[in-house]
């Protein structure tokens, strides 16, 4: 799915130049669920925009199956993203003024779709995750579980190839945060998803199949607790 | 990831592409992805607004206001230029767009006079005030101009009956005795092939009738009502002008300040009355009348009046507006210049109010924006979502700006006080004519090239062009304002909104 060789990723920070990514070769299989860990800082979430085509790399090479993200275009990488890739975001990100329904419905708005087909579909996405009996509610009116539940919906409702989370237990109770892993890891098992998710709880990424830690832009990989059949 | 689950149904059709490539090599750039989802546009349109209903409520009223102004002040404005085109009007008829009139050159003689006699005398005459003379031939070449609709003659005289005193019955001091002073009153000459141009359009026969082509050389006069009530005149009475009697064929009602008290047949006016000498003015005009195709024209065809006639006056009711004073041309002032400047200054604040919240607003968008980003949203989409909710505020604006614009017009139709416009009864002339008596003591001042003052109701009128230039205005500014907070979240990159939120 993801092939990086030597990617080097620098910000420019005023006079200083940052490099959160540096030297990295990672190969990422399609349908492999990988955990991301690392300090504050580590450059972990710089890794996540480079395989969510939302930055390229300063140097180096992005694949992305046979896309060179490095090389695509604005345009082109906009529509990556519309097709193929979904995020699970650690503060949920939900419109606050849409519906659950109609949140989920912004993820199929950059695609050619009927507005009733999207409707059916966002409604399909909400009942996978168990909220048909929210679709109407504002994020306001739910918890923070039901939002992830939401923010996970939003994310799958297109069925992308890949799915990238960033901390999704972060900003959730013990409990929810359970409840949440485990359906992220049904539907990853469900539909085959190329799951990529940053966590710093050990305990989640230990389920994953492999767990990569990130030290000063660079990358250590061990095998993870997660299935691998 | 080689079979896609179909938990949600019907899914797959969407990215069918993709399912044929094989499940390794992903090429999503292959298809491009069009955008449909008006519905949704509208909706998050709508709640994005009653989030910021405060905000929107503040920029539209904003807008408001500055539309209102703009529609106010052009209805003023408007309503002005009406009323100093009723002045016009009132002098020269409402179907005149233009005069001809020429200044006299230094006058050789002060006034007419009249030596006394052994005998007492008595003159009666028709005479012309401070104006010099336009050849009747002008009027055609003025009538064959590009733009001309209608070209008429005129003559604006004066009656004038005194009774010269004998020797014997001027004072010691040189004093006439009271019945040597003048009386007068006012005669036009009227085209009677041109009756629509000229003071005489404005008035509305009440009893009798009006001028027939066959009374082209007849003595037949039609007077004033009022002139007729004061005079004890009516249809069939005989009133006499330059020692000739006119039978009156009927009676106008007529309120213009250039109104005269007698009309008579233009070529009777002409055969009648005399000039520097002259024993009479055929051939002859002191004024002549212009209506255009259309208002457009009328500049035009006063430049091309101007160089057929480079010594003559040539009046429009703009040209006059710069001769008008009093309260009227203090309302043109007002309107022009403290409405006005006024009108943009609010507008200038209003969009500059609308941009700024506008921004904020953006601002505080950062994350929705790069969540949208981060989903495949193109930038042009979320820069037409910023673009729809204000224009959306700016039609509100707008709405309610000519809401307010109206009833600002109605504000001035309702405690407008009565204008006055003073302004020469005719603009090409010299200033009043005397009548002396041996250069003595004897002074009458006559009508012609006199002052008037005319009473004007100002009715602000709004008009369809100033509610669309509004309408404009607000959606210009609500596109600014939308431009750019657009242009803002448009060059957000996806990353960069993420990161900035932590």
């Amino acid at each position: 799915m993801y092939t990086l060789t030597q990617v080097n990723k620098h910000y420019v920070k005023g006079r200083t130049t940052v490099a959160a990514v540096t030297n990295l070769d990672l190969h990422i299989a399609d349908g492999e669920w990988l955990a991301v860990q690392g300090r504050t800082g580590a450059g972990k979430s710089t890794l996540l925009q480079l395989l969510g085509a939302l930055d390229r790399p300063t140097s180096g090479t992005v694949m992305f199956g046979d896309q060179d993200l490095g090389q695509l275009s604005e345009a082109e990488l906009t529509r990556v993203r519309a097709a193929s890739i979904g995020f699970v975001f650690q503060t949920f990100n939900l419109i606050p003024t849409l519906s659950a329904a109609e949140n989920v419905e912004t993820a199929l708005a950059p695609l050619e779709m009927a507005t009733s087909e999207r409707r059916s579909r966002a409604a399909a996405a909400l009942q996978s995750v168990g909220l048909t009996d929210r679709a109407r509610h504002l994020p306001s009116e739910l918890s923070g579980g039901q939002q992830q539940r939401v923010g996970i919906a939003r994310a799958l409702v297109k069925q992308p190839r890949v799915l990238l989370a960033d901390e999704p237990t972060g900003n959730l109770d013990e409990d929810t945060r359970d409840d949440i892993v485990e359906l992220l890891e049904q539907l990853w098992i469900e539909r085959g998803l190329t799951l990529v998710l940053i966590t710093h709880d050990t305990s989640l990424a230990d389920r994953a199949q492999r767990v990569a830690t990130m030290r000063e832009g660079n990358l250590a990989v061990r095998a993870g607790g997660g299935r691998t059949d | 990831m080689s079979e896609h689950d179909n938990t949600i149904a019907g899914l797959d059709d969407v990215l069918s592409n993709e399912q044929e490539s094989p499940s390794t090599t992903p090429s999503p750039t292959t298809r491009r992805l069009r955008y449909r989802s008006p519905a949704m546009f509208a909706t998050y349109l709508r709640r994005e607004l009653r989030r910021r209903l405060r905000q929107a409520i503040l920029v539209a009223a904003g807008l408001a206001a500055g539309i209102g102004l703009v529609v106010t002040v052009i209805a003023a404005s408007d309503g002005v230029q009406q009323a100093q085109g009723r002045v016009l009007h009132s002098l020269y008829g409402i179907g005149t767009d233009i005069t001809v009139t020429k200044a006299p050159g230094t006058p050789t003689q002060k006034g007419s006079g009249f030596d006394e006699g052994s005998d007492p005398q008595h003159v009666d005459v028709l005479s012309i005030g401070y104006v010099d003379l336009l050849d009747a031939s002008s009027v055609d070449s003025i009538a064959r101009l590009k733009g001309v609709a209608a070209a008429a003659g005129g003559l604006t005289l004066t009656d004038t009956k005194l009774t010269v005193p004998s020797a014997a019955q001027v004072g010691a001091n040189g004093e006439p005795p009271r019945s040597a002073f003048p009386t007068t009153f006012t005669v036009d000459g009227v085209d009677l092939d041109h009756l629509g141009l000229g003071p005489f359009a404005n008035a509305t026969i009440s009893s009798g009738s009006t001028f027939r082509h066959k009374d082209a050389t007849a003595n037949v006069a039609i007077v004033d009502s009022n002139y007729a009530a004061a005079h004890k005149l009516r249809v069939g009475s005989a009133i006499i002008a330059a020692k000739t009697e006119f039978h009156v064929i009927g009676l106008v009602d007529q309120t213009g300040a250039g109104a005269a008290n007698v009309y008579i047949p233009l070529r009777r006016a002409q055969a009648l009355s005399q000039y520097a000498g002259s024993k009479n003015l055929d051939g002859k005009v002191n004024v002549i009348y212009v209506s255009a195709t259309n208002a457009d024209n009328i500049a035009a065809v006063k430049a091309e009046i101007a160089k057929l006639a480079p010594t003559a006056t040539v009046s429009t009711a703009s040209s006059l507006a710069s001769q008008v004073s009093g309260s009227l041309a203090s309302a043109a002032s007002l309107a022009n210049d403290l409405g006005k400047w006024l009108a943009i200054a609010v507008l200038i604040a209003a969009f500059v109010l609308a941009s700024l919240l506008t921004l904020s607003a953006v601002s505080r968008r950062v994350r929705e924006f790069g969540t949208l980003k981060a989903m495949g949203w193109r930038s042009r989409r979320i820069v037409a979502q910023v673009m729809g909710e204000s224009l959306v505020t700016g039609v509100l604006g707008a709405v309610i700006g000519v809401g307010l614009g109206f009833g600002g017009a109605r504000i001035i139709d309702l405690v407008a006080p009565h204008l006055t416009a003073t302004v020469a009864q005719n603009p090409g002339s010299a200033p009043p004519q005397n009548i002396s008596i041996n250069g003595g003591g004897l002074h009458k001042e006559v009508a012609p090239g006199s002052l008037h003052t005319v009473a004007i109701v100002l009715h602000a009128p709004v008009t369809l062009s100033a509610v669309a230039l509004a309408v404009l205005l607000a959606l210009a500014g609500a596109l600014i304002a939308g431009g750019l907070g657009g242009w803002r979240a448009g060059r957000m990159r996806p990353a960069a909104s993420l990161a900035s939120v932590g």
